[in-house]
């Protein structure tokens, strides 16, 4: 027998065809499902049992041994206690990273070591070079490291991530070819609250919400009610509710979210694309993770998928050439060399 | 070894029965107590109402009327095949409409507190959480009983470990306060099939006991018989049941129509209102096509009753006899289409998939609670450890299948569970 991995399984074609890979170059695989969450919201089903269906499914057709690992108490304690927190002092948690720091790379990899594993293994996009270092996947347009760049480095070097060196249409073709019947499934996190609509249903059940005025920055015009201030995001253009505005101010051009005064419970929105608020060349970050010696001149990542830019790091300051539109506090700030990912730290 | 058994004449029958099927052509499939498919006789009976009889049932031109008395006709049909009349019978949306329909008859004003409507949840804001029970269900009921019940505060009676009702627990839990009882004729997990003739003369004890002491609360006896139309003889005089839930999905009809059987006494408030239809029980217009395919098939049902039962318990001797290594859980009291097996140290969801690769469709309990990755509530109340209902499966025999096919699937699960052991072993 091979090395031992314990590999993630959603139910999703990525972590499929990770566990057929690892299985076909001979490791001990067993396939795990992460039970994180398993509560519906009003008028929306977790889709956990059917994901967890859809990798044991996997599993069986590869003759592997699968487990179900109840990780809810502590997703509930770190994760979701972590977003609540965020929503509620104004800020846009991300929490795939906090799952990926204290679940997935935490306590699935403790849990995979004390049963014996060699490796863990996910369906990420993403590679693990020497040292260990975080390194961008081939698919440029896939790259998962964003959401990986808290993880820890004793987890990483323990970490298989047998998708990092493909292309997604090439993964596709690969479930296809084995019979995995999820190739055509829809990408689905496994819980129901990520996601627009999911999140605002899910904050409706846990935080107070009440509805405010949504005013126009320049002139304090009120033009319309908002359901929460916590629902908005500054640069945020949809979901206004302030259709049908008449008069002089109704010139076509859309209105964005530049200011939230929590306290007041009042959204600020303004038609100006220069509003001071929307631009800046300077985003301080806190909590800072270095994956290696820190350099001064870096590449960017402030969104999953968003193009790398050139900044300055110095102590907690990021600075960049040109001006950026300002990414919403409690979203990360990704930091690069080339293919390598160097850390990153969160937006104030 | 499935191409061997090939066979023309039974292949002849199955695309002359269900023609459309003829795409699963080498499909075993073994879970009939989850959906049937619907029969092209029912199939055939239904589509001249969703073009040519279109007619809304109640506009005033005679076409219309023709299509309101075809209606009524169908459902006499389904209501003779029960010993009932068809204004006994409220039309519903399937059967947990019926079932949750059925609990309206609880009388909420005088005795008890009032009512405030259920919530998604689950949690009712103040029903009668902390009062006697006014309703008792069986504790092995579907979830479109359970639910509904204990919305109402309702208490559970216990099964026996054969899956039969606990009729002393059951006088234990019958107080002056308890109005409702709700235990299905067949369960449909277990094909277990309920005393309700002694549950009724329980009742009809009690109600006289109540009498002599100038009680006037009702006692009324509810059950669901959605598992049981086309394997037992109904008759809801002689099972003594005040309301009786029907399923036409069950038993080779269209889906997503069903019935409650409401005997004169009883009361009823409609959970959906409107245009008046159904007695002003079910408002909504008449789903018509669906009604009709209803009693076409209850029509079929009874015809081959008899003939069915037989073949049944002749199959399920075959199985019995012919699959190696299991524990049988229903044991008896059971429809003669339920075959629950038990497979130690085996992960029956494993099974599941294995012979879906094969083309045979089976399940390890109730469709809606496997899809929700619940154990079952049934299984447990019966007395099995979390490891037995982990290696439980169910197989519901029915008429897309023959004998051929009942021959070829023991050996084809005898194949699956050995590669399984193998791997376990390995």
């Amino acid at each position: 027998m091979g090395k031992k991995v314990f590999v993630g399984m959603s139910g999703g074609v990525d972590s499929s065809v990770s566990a057929l890979l690892l299985k076909e170059q001979g490791y001990d695989v067993t396939g795990v499902y992460m039970k994180n969450w398993s509560r519906d919201l009003p008028g929306m089903k977790c889709p956990w049992a059917e994901d967890l269906a859809d990798a044991k499914r996997v599993a069986v057709k590869l003759g592997i041994p699968f487990e179900v690992w109840d990780f809810e108490e502590a997703y509930r304690d770190k994760v979701v206690e972590y977003m609540l927190r965020e929503f509620k002092a104004g800020n846009t948690p991300n929490p795939d990273i906090m799952c990926n720091q204290e679940i997935k790379f935490k306590l699935f990899y403790e849990k995979a070591m004390e049963h014996g594993a060699d490796f863990i293994a996910t369906g990420h996009y993403a590679r693990a070079g020497a040292g260990p270092s975080l390194m961008r996947a081939v698919d440029e347009n896939k790259d998962q490291t964003y959401f990986l760049y808290r993880i820890s480095n004793e987890a990483l070097g323990h970490t298989l991530f047998p998708i990092g060196e493909m292309l997604k249409p090439d993964v596709k073709k690969l479930a296809e070819k084995n019979g995995l019947h999820n190739a055509y499934k829809k990408e689905s996190m496994g819980v129901c609250f990520v996601g627009e609509v999911g999140m605002k249903d899910f904050l409706k059940e846990y935080i107070d919400i009440e509805p405010g005025e949504i005013r126009e920055i320049e002139t304090e015009k009120v033009l319309g009610v908002h359901e929460g201030a916590v629902f908005y995001t500054i640069g945020q253009r949809h979901g206004l509710y302030i259709s049908g505005v008449k008069g002089e101010i109704n010139d076509g051009l859309p209105y964005y979210v530049v200011k939230k005064d929590l306290v007041k419970n009042i959204v600020y929105v303004s038609k100006n694309l220069n509003d001071k608020h929307i631009w800046t060349k300077e985003l301080k970050l806190k909590d800072i993770v270095m994956r290696t010696e820190p350099t001064k001149h870096i590449l960017v990542r402030l969104r999953h998928r968003a193009p790398l830019i050139p900044a300055t790091l110095v102590d907690d300051t990021l600075y960049f050439e040109q001006e950026i539109k300002r990414p919403a506090a409690g979203q990360s700030a990704v930091f690069y060399d080339g293919e390598v990912c160097l850390g990153g730290g969160i937006i104030l | 070894m499935r191409l061997a058994a090939f066979n023309v004449v039974a292949v002849a029958r199955l695309v002359y029965n269900y023609g459309f099927l003829c795409y699963h052509i080498f499909m075993i499939y073994l879970d009939h107590a989850a959906a049937t498919p619907v029969s092209d006789k029912v199939f055939e009976a239904m589509k001249p109402y969703f073009s040519h009889d279109f007619f809304n049932p109640s506009a005033a031109y005679l076409p219309a009327k023709k299509v309101a008395a075809d209606f009524e006709a169908a459902k006499g049909v389904i209501a003779h095949a029960i010993g009932a009349k068809a204004s006994d019978l409220v039309i519903t949306a399937g059967a947990t409409e019926a079932n949750n329909l059925a609990f309206t008859s609880i009388n909420l004003d005088g005795s008890c507190r009032s009512f405030s409507s259920p919530t998604s949840q689950g949690s009712v804001g103040d029903p009668l959480h902390d009062r006697h029970p006014s309703i008792l269900y069986l504790e092995t009921e579907h979830d479109s009983v359970r639910k509904i019940a204990e919305q109402y505060g309702g208490e559970a009676v216990r099964v026996l470990p054969s899956g039969v009702i606990d009729l002393k627990d059951l006088r234990a839990k019958i107080t002056d306060e308890t109005q409702l009882i709700s235990v299905s004729l067949a369960n449909n997990e277990l094909g277990t099939i309920q005393p309700l003739t002694e549950i009724s003369g329980i009742i009809r004890e009690i109600k006289i006991d109540r009498l002599k002491r100038g009680i006037k609360t009702q006692l009324l006896l509810h059950s669901d018989a959605s598992q049981a139309l086309n394997l037992l003889d109904i008759n809801v005089a002689r099972l003594g049941v005040d309301l009786l839930t029907l399923n036409s999905a069950k038993v080779y009809g269209p889906k997503g129509v069903g019935a409650l059987c409401v005997s004169h006494d009883v009361r009823l408030k409609p959970v959906v209102y409107g245009g008046g239809q159904e007695n002003g029980l079910r408002s909504g217009t008449e789903n018509v096509p669906s009604v009709i395919g209803f009693a076409k098939a209850v029509e079929l049902a009874k015809e081959h009753l008899n003939g069915n039962r037989k073949k049944f318990a002749s199959w399920r001797k075959i199985l019995l006899a012919e699959l190696q290594g299991y524990e049988l859980i229903n044991k008896k009291h059971s429809l003669d289409n339920f075959v629950v097996l038990c497979y130690n140290g085996i992960d029956a969801e494993r099974l599941v998939f294995l012979l879906e690769e094969k083309e045979v469709y089976v399940s390890t309990g109730a469709a809606c609670a496997a899809s929700k990755g619940i154990k079952s509530h049934v299984l447990k109340a019966i007395g099995l450890s979390d490891a037995e209902i982990a290696g439980s499966l169910r197989l519901t025999l029915g008429e897309t299948n023959d004998e051929e096919q009942i021959h070829d699937v023991a050996q084809i699960i005898n194949g699956v569970v050995a590669t399984e052991r193998e791997r376990l072993n390995g």
